[in-house]
């Protein structure tokens, strides 16, 4: 009987959190996410979960993003930012929510890179997105804890 | 506060480390933090993000928190989402003691409200992999699947256009799990556990979510009691940045969150 009721109750778990009808992600999305992962990958080995959830889309030289995330005091995090191609410089950092930027550890790859923060307080935050070098292109935004 | 990843030694040796640790990019407008995207995926945390800063704390008593069983009978669909949600969140609680039984008893019951709203037979059908781990009791590995296994199916579920429904899981697992965490701060009262519970944004958002439900869902006569407890829930949790609630506001926190998942949970008469 387990075998039919468990998979039920997993399968519902993800009722808790869905946006309406998202547009399904294109193939430069996708790539981008697969970058984000590789990097967020490399924090596995430390004891971090990579948060399966993501945002993605599009990132405009000028124009960054800011995504509200909401955190938990004495948790680690690392964010992460993948983008692909014509990007070919990208930023990531965070803020409080006053609006001022937080102590995070920044590295940077080619179209790649992560803040790593541990608040102090918990509540909202902000991850700002941003496009430094290059061409506007797809990008994606995940983060891990521990 | 400053700390490295040890893997970053090796797995990431594409990267640079930049000297300057802090963010040198100028304080933002409160126009563009209204703006910030908020998405389900990244702005709601995860309970697993909850749990593990509880257990920073100290192993709380997951088994004392399981619940007795509550009726799965409802007749309207409001009422059975949001039970749905509370449900939801009890399987956590079941993964986090290790409570294999009450996991397969809240799966039967979370079955029955599934079929009721017309959850997909495919989707119940994902997951097979992870129901032998529970029955192997692998909760480590069971605990990094799950989330996984979650976020592949919201993409079904959002394809169904039942945003609606989906809120009012949303709000019945976070009023779970708000319930069930402050009961556990409450016990073992220190000013840390108590700064766990701010959570203003999300109690905003929720309520927000509520208000904007379709006029038949928002006049039903359990989300019009929820509606107003939630306001008085999202109040606290809504504490000053600089202040940890002190044991008797947790308290009150708490009566608060039981309150309204007796609501929730309690059938109404016709």
């Amino acid at each position: 009987m387990s075998r039919r009721l468990f998979p039920a109750l997993l399968a519902l778990l993800s009722f808790t959190a869905v946006p309406l009808a998202p547009a399904l992600p294109t193939d430069a999305e996708v790539a981008a996410r697969q970058i984000a992962l590789e990097v967020a990958g490399a924090f596995q080995n430390d004891g971090f979960k990579v948060r399966d959830g993501h945002w993605a889309g599009r990132l405009e030289k000028g124009e960054g993003k800011l995504i509200q995330v909401n955190l938990f005091a004495g948790n680690e995090y690392w964010f992460v930012l993948g983008a692909v191609a014509p990007a070919t410089k990208v930023r990531i950092a965070v803020f409080d929510e006053a609006g001022q930027p937080v102590e995070s550890e920044p590295y940077e790859g080619t179209v790649s890179a992560a803040a790593g923060f541990s608040p102090g307080i918990s509540g909202p935050y902000y991850v700002q997105i941003a496009l430094l070098e290059g061409d506007p292109a797809a990008c994606c935004m995940l983060y891990s804890y521990k | 506060m400053i700390w490295f990843p040890r893997p970053l030694a090796g797995g990431l040796a594409i990267f640079c480390l930049h000297a300057t640790a802090l963010a040198e990019a100028p304080a933002l407008a409160p126009a563009a933090l209204a703006a910030a995207v908020r998405s389900d995926e990244v702005s709601i945390p995860t309970p697993g993000e909850l749990m593990a800063a509880l257990d920073k704390l100290g192993k709380p008593d997951w088994a004392g928190r399981i619940r007795e069983p509550i009726t799965t009978n409802f007749s309207r669909r409001a009422q059975m989402a949001l039970n749905l949600g509370g449900l939801i969140a009890d399987g956590y609680i079941a993964v986090e003691a290790e409570d294999a039984q009450q996991l397969k008893n809240l799966g039967r019951d979370i079955l029955e409200i599934a079929k009721a709203l017309g959850v997909p037979k495919e989707i119940r059908d994902r997951g097979k992999s992870l129901t032998e781990k529970g029955e192997e009791k692998q909760w480590d590995v069971l605990r990094e699947e799950l989330e996984a296994t979650q976020n592949e199916v919201k993409q079904s579920l959002a394809a169904n256009q039942d945003q609606p429904l989906i809120d009012l899981v949303t709000v019945g697992g976070w009023v779970r799990g708000t319930e069930v965490v402050s009961a556990s701060i409450a016990e073992k009262y220190s000013e840390s556990g108590a700064r766990l519970l701010r959570q203003p944004a999300i109690a905003e958002s929720l309520a927000a979510r509520l208000d904007l439900l379709p006029e038949k869902l928002r006049d039903d006569p359990v989300v019009k009691r929820v509606r107003e407890k939630l306001a008085e829930l999202a109040r606290l949790v809504a504490f000053p940045r600089e202040t940890a609630p002190s044991e008797a506001s947790v308290k009150a926190l708490h009566a608060t969150a039981a309150e309204l998942t007796r609501i929730i949970s309690t059938k109404e008469k016709k």
